[in-house]
């Protein structure tokens, strides 16, 4: 199975996060339309894959958003649009689904569906990771990656969309770095500590 | 030399700042202290102005006399039976200091005992232990004069943390003499009964702790400026009037914490769990009851004393003084002098281990 | 000294309530402040080790005063940690934050604190009396540390941030990867490592000589009354800050005052 369901350390709620990468997107315009409308059939959090970088960077955001669903904090309308913000280093909404939201010309995906196992407001029996699979790979027309992977994130990664997205061009910590892994590593780091930082 | 019950007795004279006290304390064989009397006489200025120093140091001439016969009386002890003479050095006000040194050197010379020259701050450090039985607390010490945070070590009372500006009770007296507030019986006791009117809201003022040290000025400031809001009608944080009592409560509310909080560090960093309220700010009992609740938290108690004794007394210089005079401390006629600025860790304590 | 309270009568703190969700091992209480409160747990993955800074609430402030404080706290760190970051300083980076919430999860760094690695270090040479630079035994790995502690400091400075709560138990010596050794001749030290600062809670961003001087002065202070044998290894630490950055000069100068200042104050701690 192309999903990979996985919870979180120290996360209200009982999450399960389930994430998915497709490729060769054909149906980006119209999932993206869905969303517009809000049709609550198509409450996930479709990411746009070329300004993200690592499977941490993804969790990061669910857990943030896992959090401000958890304390009644949420930004959005619901836990998934607020995964989209949350990947974002700044407050502006809009700004954050324009940046790493589906649009209409996305071709490589990152779908994530969080169900909630043990919380007040989702009460009852949640879809299990088999149907949460069942209605992706039916809503998405694309090619799964399978496995779902960190390497296979990286892979679609546009460096140079992370770094303006990220503020990351001429900062002296990454200018001080001459070994090329280490200075993407320290990157990496740098942009989900602005993630971390928005709103403060 | 002990008495035929093996008693040593002291008479103090203090005057450092508002309140001529004297009182005479014994030390009995076993080192307890009892206090034989203790009887004080308070300068009050008009509401809207503060005690200046040279009225304040009139009235303790004035009434110098009468308030050491009384002492005398009150104790019920012939003059023969005093040990020593003791009086505060400092620190306080230059005029009122002198007034009273120079009543203490006459009794000295009068009755022929000799002088121990006291620090005001270590006179209710040790009367606070006394009194409470606290052995080896935290002391902040919060008066008009003084706001420190201190801690014993190695012979010295130490000073973690204190205030870089005013001292928190001029802070709360000139914000009485803003709102022009009664100075009977004391400012700081006017504005705790009228903030217990308040509460409904609480107001912005700046919170001001940098490490183990405080400051009171910038508050005063934008309190004053509140306090002139309040009556050309401006509004409060929920849109609605606020009274000279939400001031208070504003004010008391803000400043309590930030010296609960600076003397939480301190117990943190010696690793103590009691602490000891002295000082005249020390009788206010949400002060009090802030400090109780932290070092409940801590799972230690706070000690504190009631206003004979939190604000300056005689009893305190007799008692500090008697201290130092059993190691065999005494100050020289020549060198009873006072000093407006005499820090609490200057003070060698020989008489603690 | 009064009697210290016995360890049943330790108060039990609460955990903050993030804390209370499942995780792969219980969290560890590292350390306990007036501050706060210090765990170490995980991050989202069982393999990400994590520090969670909790503030929880005091219940002798007024509740207003007390969430507007934690929440101006909590921020103003997160937002030195960052300054920090961007601009090279060795510091642990954040992982999330929820300031309504009194937390923060930060980066946890592997290693011995400072103040560790020089007390194994002369632990291990007792017979040595280093308050002088004994020329005679070979110093070098304690100067180089020093060294790194100074040009960490200048960076610091550099950035605009003051400590305020500089000790030798406020920074880590994160191990070196292998063959990052700086020392000649391979051999490893204890003393060995990045230098890299924590406890950003009493922080500020300041440019002033004044706050600077005052930060290099509390770590004097800490250095010669936590490692008095090794006092005379300060000096290092100044000469390499020196080195670092630009602006050190006119700092240097009024760490002069400062001391000053501190020995007729005669504070301790």
């Amino acid at each position: 199975m192309a999903l990979k369901s996985t919870t979180l350390e120290n996360c209200p709620w009982g999450a399960l996060v389930h994430l998915a990468l497709f490729h060769d997107v054909t149906n980006a315009a119209f999932l993206h339309s869905q969303l517009l409308a809000r049709n609550p059939e198509y409450e996930y959090a479709f990411i746009d894959a070329s300004a993200i970088f690592s499977e941490l960077q993804l969790l990061s955001a669910a857990y943030r958003a896992i959090n401000a669903a958890a304390t009644s904090a949420l930004q959005t309308p619901n836990v998934h649009s607020e995964v989209i913000l949350s990947l974002s280093p700044n407050n502006n909404i809009a700004d954050a689904y324009r940046r790493w939201g589906i649009s209409p010309k996305t071709t490589s995906l990152i779908v994530i569906k969080i169900i909630f196992h043990d919380s007040p407001s989702f009460p009852g029996p949640q879809p299990s990771a088999p149907e949460v699979w069942s209605t992706i790979s039916r809503l998405v027309s694309g090619t799964p990656v399978d496995p779902f992977s960190d390497a296979a994130v990286r892979r679609e990664t546009d460096w140079a969309t992370v770094r303006k997205y990220y503020k990351l061009n001429g900062v002296p910590a990454l200018q001080a770095i001459a070994d090329d892994a280490a200075r993407q590593q320290k990157m990496e780091q740098l942009a989900i500590m602005g993630m971390a930082l928005r709103g403060l | 030399m002990p008495d035929s019950q093996g008693r040593r007795i002291a008479l103090g004279c203090e005057g450092s700042a508002n309140k001529l006290g004297i009182g005479i304390i014994a030390h009995d064989a076993s080192g307890a202290a009892h206090v034989l009397s203790n009887v004080r006489h308070t300068f009050v200025s008009p509401p809207g102005t503060g005690f200046l120093p040279k009225d304040t140091a009139h009235h303790h001439r004035a009434f110098f006399v009468r308030v050491a016969k009384q002492a005398l009386r009150d104790a019920g002890i012939a003059v023969s039976a005093l040990d020593c003479i003791c009086f505060t050095r400092g620190p306080g006000m230059g005029g009122p200091l002198t007034s009273v040194a120079v009543g203490a050197r006459t009794l000295s010379l009068l009755w022929g005992k000799p002088l121990v020259g006291v620090n005001h701050c270590v006179g209710h450090i040790e009367m606070g232990r006394a009194i409470t039985g606290a052995a080896n607390p935290v002391v902040l010490y919060v008066s008009g004069g003084n706001t420190q945070v201190i801690a014993y070590a190695e012979q010295r009372y130490r000073i973690f943390g204190e205030t870089l500006d005013i001292a928190v009770g001029n802070c709360l007296d000139r914000f009485a003499r803003t709102l022009e507030i009664s100075n009977d019986p004391a400012p700081g006791y006017n504005i705790e009964q009228l903030a217990k009117q308040g509460g409904r809201v609480l107001l912005d003022l700046p919170y001001a702790v940098k490490g183990m040290d405080c400051s009171f000025s910038g508050i005063l400031g934008r309190a004053d400026e509140l306090a002139a809001l309040m009556r050309t009608g401006g509004k409060g944080p929920d849109g609605e009037d606020f009274t000279p009592a939400d001031l208070c409560f504003t004010l008391q509310e803000t400043i309590f914490a930030m010296l609960v909080e600076i003397t939480e560090r301190a117990m943190a960093h010696v690793g103590s769990n009691q602490v000891l309220i002295v000082g005249g700010v020390g009788c206010n009992e949400r002060l009090q009851d802030m400090m109780g609740k932290m070092a409940a938290e801590r799972g230690g108690s706070v000690y504190a004393t009631d206003e004979r004794f939190c604000i300056d007394n005689g009893i305190m210089i007799a008692h500090a003084g008697l201290l130092a005079y059993e190691t065999g401390f005494e100050t020289a006629l020549e060198e009873s002098t006072c000093t407006q600025r005499f820090r609490t860790d200057e003070v060698f304590v020989k008489w603690r281990n | 000294m009064a009697a210290t309270p016995a360890a049943a009568s330790e108060p039990q703190f609460p955990l903050p309530s993030i804390l209370n969700n499942p995780a792969s091992a219980p969290p560890l209480l590292i350390a306990q402040g007036a501050e706060g409160r210090l765990y170490k747990t995980t991050y989202l993955v069982p393999d990400l080790a994590c520090a969670v800074k909790y503030r929880p609430p005091k219940p002798y402030r007024h509740p207003v005063l007390d969430v507007r404080l934690t929440k101006a706290r909590l921020s103003s760190e997160a937002k030195v940690l960052d300054r920090c970051a961007r601009d090279g300083v060795p510091v642990p980076a954040l992982y999330a934050i929820d300031a309504a919430g009194g937390w923060m999860a930060l980066e946890w760094i592997d290693g011995p604190p400072v103040r560790q690695g020089i007390n194994d270090w002369l632990g291990a040479r007792p017979e040595t009396d280093t308050t002088h630079a004994d020329e005679q035994v070979d110093q070098t790995p304690l100067v180089d540390l020093m060294r790194r502690i100074g040009t960490v400091m200048g960076a610091l400075h550099r950035t605009g941030v003051v400590h305020g709560d500089l000790t030798t138990s406020n920074m880590m010596l994160r191990p070196w990867k292998d063959g990052q050794g700086q020392n000649e001749g391979g051999e490893g030290t204890v003393l060995d490592g990045d230098v890299v600062l924590i406890d950003f809670g009493l922080a500020t961003q300041s440019q002033s000589d004044e706050d600077r001087a005052v930060d290099l002065y509390v770590l004097e202070r800490a250095f010669a009354s936590t490692h008095p044998r090794a006092e005379a290894y300060f000096e290092y630490v100044l000469k390499a800050y020196g080195k670092t950055f630009k602006k050190a000069p006119s700092v240097l100068v009024k760490l002069a005052d400062v001391r000053m200042r501190g020995r007729k104050r005669s504070m301790l701690g």
